[in-house]
């Protein structure tokens, strides 16, 4: 039973669980796209964001690089009062760190530094000419503006604390009659600039990059820039778990469950036109190519992707319930119904045996019937026997004791008296009669056994003085082919040849060899026995009703009560067997026996 | 076969003819009766009186059962002799018995008058004489 249940419920689930996953997978890969999209615009408003900061500090520095200076610039003493006004500008702005003038040989000319949030001041020139911006500044070209590689501060080769990140600008500077005169180095402070990089929606991890995909921020690591103040998880090899960052092409990607989205950043080369448009286009230079990155964590596209998840699960939890119950309902009802089938098929065996047995049952009460009619006609005759037979001596007697009665002649009583005695005696003999015939309907003890015919005919036969003369003119015949052994009462089988081979001598005819032949056969299935005897015969148009009843007689000349047919029925019968006659004046008579089968 | 005789009495029982031959003479002297032991004598003898035109007996009471022919097989005999009888004979079927068979078979037969029940006493025969003789008895 359960095994059918679950084979039913696996080939019902197997193909919903297949839609499930398809439906699960598409909706994942659904999910996951518009994830990327919205991971996509966040990651370009990030960069255009960074980029715009970039524009802003080259506006700045573009600004300073088109400003007309003085010949033979002094902003120290000479033209201290020319820069004042700039320098009061500068100190609003608050991203501006330190702004400085160099000259062609690439000392410090001038140097203002914010101090605090809010005041700038012109502090001791520091020569520089060592460092890679001061050497590529004084290789730009008029309006060529270089942009430096974000790096911690560092004052006297020691990275100033705490942690300062900056940028910086340099352009080239002209006197009013357009010679050179020097550079403008200006440093901007990135922190807050990088601080709104890492500052993130959703848990998203965001990372910035340099050429050398060194981190210089990222949302994981709380410091800017890291790998300047010796953080080893300052590489992608350390905090990224991505091999497929580059700078080739801008991609988005899933790896190992992190949807990746990267645009790189690349400003060298690029031209812009700052201020009026009748300017002359500015070319940027840098060394810097950032890369931009975002990541989403398993974490969160799971958290996208639990409902769907969840949604599924419960439906799939339904179903199985569900399918579960449907193929135990089905199976247990088709079950039922196969039982139900088997069970109507045992009853309909049993009610063919029923039935058999019914008619094996019919027919024994047919047979019972039978015997029962014969019972019924045997007692319907022994009434009739006792009414008539006995009734009318005795009418009689009481007539003829009433005549006595009323008798005075003595001679006349002297005749009435002996019909008493001749009454008396009727009586007697009838009583004897019907006590011979009462003792075959009360068969009770009857004992049946297996009987050799041959042999009793032959015992009966010698009872007749007639037959064991061999010129006696009298013959038995034999002929018990067809069966010989019979059950039945050996008394009444014997009664009964008797009589037949006592009434074939009696009336058997003069001038002729007489005989009587037993022939068995089978007629039916049912044992029969002919009697035949070449005797006077009967005619049966007169007699044929009453050849088997009692005291009847029908040869005037010749002995007899009127008993021998009459018991040979009724020892029949009482064993169910019948008998029937066929006969002719002058040629003989057949008796016609057949026994119950 | 020198008188005629009136009644016929066919009956087995020797005794039951005896009292019937007393009972009728006690109620006539002049009429004649004659009796037989068997339906067969009694079927030859009327077979011979039609043969040989004597007149037979106005009544004749049959018993049922006897040897050799039974009252039906009277019956039935007298049926065949009937066209040659010119006279009316009454025949009576006696029994001892008044068994319905008997009673529904006898009335079967035509040649029947009537049904008697043994014993016959001296007022049924009166009757049945009364029926048959009438102004004359």
């Amino acid at each position: 039973m359960w095994k059918r249940v679950f084979k039913m419920f696996i080939g019902l689930y197997v193909p919903l669980f297949a839609l499930n996953l398809f439906l699960y997978y598409s909706q994942k890969a659904k999910q996951i796209e518009a994830i990327m999209e919205r991971q996509i615009r966040a990651n370009t408003m990030k960069k255009v964001s960074f980029e715009e900061e970039c524009h802003s500090f080259l506006r700045n520095t573009h600004y300073w690089a088109t400003l007309k200076y003085p010949k033979n610039f002094d902003p120290l003493v000479e033209h201290s009062s020319f820069l004042r006004s700039y320098l009061e500008l500068i100190e609003d702005i608050t991203s501006y760190d330190q702004f400085r003038f160099i000259d062609l040989e690439g000392k410090e000319f001038f140097r203002a530094e914010r101090v605090g949030n809010d005041s700038i001041i012109i502090s001791a020139i520091q020569n520089k000419n060592y460092h890679p911006y001061v050497k590529a500044g004084l290789q730009l070209k008029r309006n060529q503006i270089y942009l430096s590689q974000i790096s911690l501060n560092k004052e006297n080769g020691e990275i100033e604390k705490p942690h300062k990140p900056v940028i910086r600008t340099v352009a080239p500077i002209f006197d009013n009659e357009q010679n050179q005169i020097g550079l403008v180095v200006i440093n901007f402070k990135m922190k807050k600039i990088l601080d709104q990089i890492k500052s993130t929606v959703e848990d998203k991890n965001v990372y910035l990059l340099d050429e050398d995909f060194r981190v210089i921020t990222s949302s994981t690591i709380k410091e800017d820039l890291p790998y300047e103040s010796g953080n080893k998880n300052s590489t992608i090899d350390g905090i990224l778990n991505t091999k497929a960052i580059t700078h080739i092409r801008d991609s988005t990607f899933v790896e190992n469950g992190h949807i990746w989205s990267q645009q790189s950043i690349k400003l060298n080369g690029a031209t812009f036109t700052y201020g009026s448009i009748s300017n002359l286009p500015t070319e940027i230079v840098t060394p810097s190519n950032w890369l931009m990155a975002l990541e989403i964590p398993p974490r969160l596209v799971k958290a996208v992707l639990q409902p769907v998840f969840e949604s599924l699960l419960i439906f799939n939890i339904i179903s199985i319930i569900g399918l579960f119950v449907f193929s135990h309902i089905y199976l247990k009802n088709r079950i039922e119904k196969e039982q139900f089938y088997k069970e109507l098929e045992s009853k309909n065996i049993l009610l063919t045996r029923s039935k058999d047995q019914l008619e094996e049952n019919n027919v024994m009460v047919n047979e019972m019937n039978n015997s029962l009619e014969i019972k019924n006609k045997q007692l319907s005759d022994f009434n009739y026997l006792i009414s008539h037979n006995l009734r009318s001596p005795v009418t009689s007697m009481s007539v003829i004791v009433d005549m006595i009665r009323k008798e005075k002649n003595p001679e006349l009583l002297n005749q009435l008296l002996p019909k008493l005695d001749k009454v008396a005696k009727s009586i007697t003999h009838l009583t004897e009669d019907i006590n011979d015939y009462v003792a075959i309907l009360d068969n009770k003890e009857i004992k049946i056994v297996d009987i050799d015919l041959k042999e009793l005919i032959l015992e009966v036969k010698h009872e007749f003085t007639e037959t064991l003369l061999d010129n006696s003119g009298f013959e038995v015949q034999l002929n018990l082919a067809a069966w010989n052994h019979i059950s039945y009462s050996k008394f009444y089988l014997q009664s009964i040849v008797h009589n037949f081979i006592s009434n074939a001598i009696k009336y058997k005819r003069d001038n002729v060899d007489s005989h009587i032949q037993f022939e068995s056969a089978l007629e039916n299935k049912q044992k029969v026995l002919y009697v035949r005897d070449n005797g006077i015969g009967l005619n049966l148009d007169r007699h044929g009703d009453n050849v088997f009843k009692l005291y009847k007689r029908f040869h005037r000349n010749i002995s007899g009560k009127g008993m021998g047919l009459f018991l040979v029925k009724s020892q029949l019968e009482a064993l169910n067997a019948t008998i029937t006659i066929d006969s002719k004046v002058g040629e003989g008579t057949t008796f016609k026996l057949i026994f119950e089968k | 076969m020198n008188t005629k005789p009136n009644i016929l009495l066919v009956d087995d029982d020797e005794l039951y003819l005896y009292i019937m031959e007393k009972t009728i003479h006690q109620l006539s002297k002049e009429l004649v009766v004659s009796t037989f032991t068997d339906g067969e004598q009694a079927v030859e003898y009327i077979s011979k009186c039609t043969e040989e035109k004597v007149e037979l007996p106005e009544v004749i009471f049959l018993d049922i059962n006897m040897p050799f022919l039974d009252g039906w097989g009277f019956l039935n005999e007298f049926k065949k002799l009937k066209p040659k009888i010119i006279s009316n004979i009454n025949i009576y079927m006696v029994s001892s018995s008044m068994r319905d068979s008997d009673v529904i078979r006898a009335s079967n037969f035509e040649e029947l008058t009537g049904y008697v029940v043994k014993p016959v006493d001296k007022v049924q025969l009166a009757e049945i004489f009364k029926k048959i003789y009438q102004e004359n008895w």
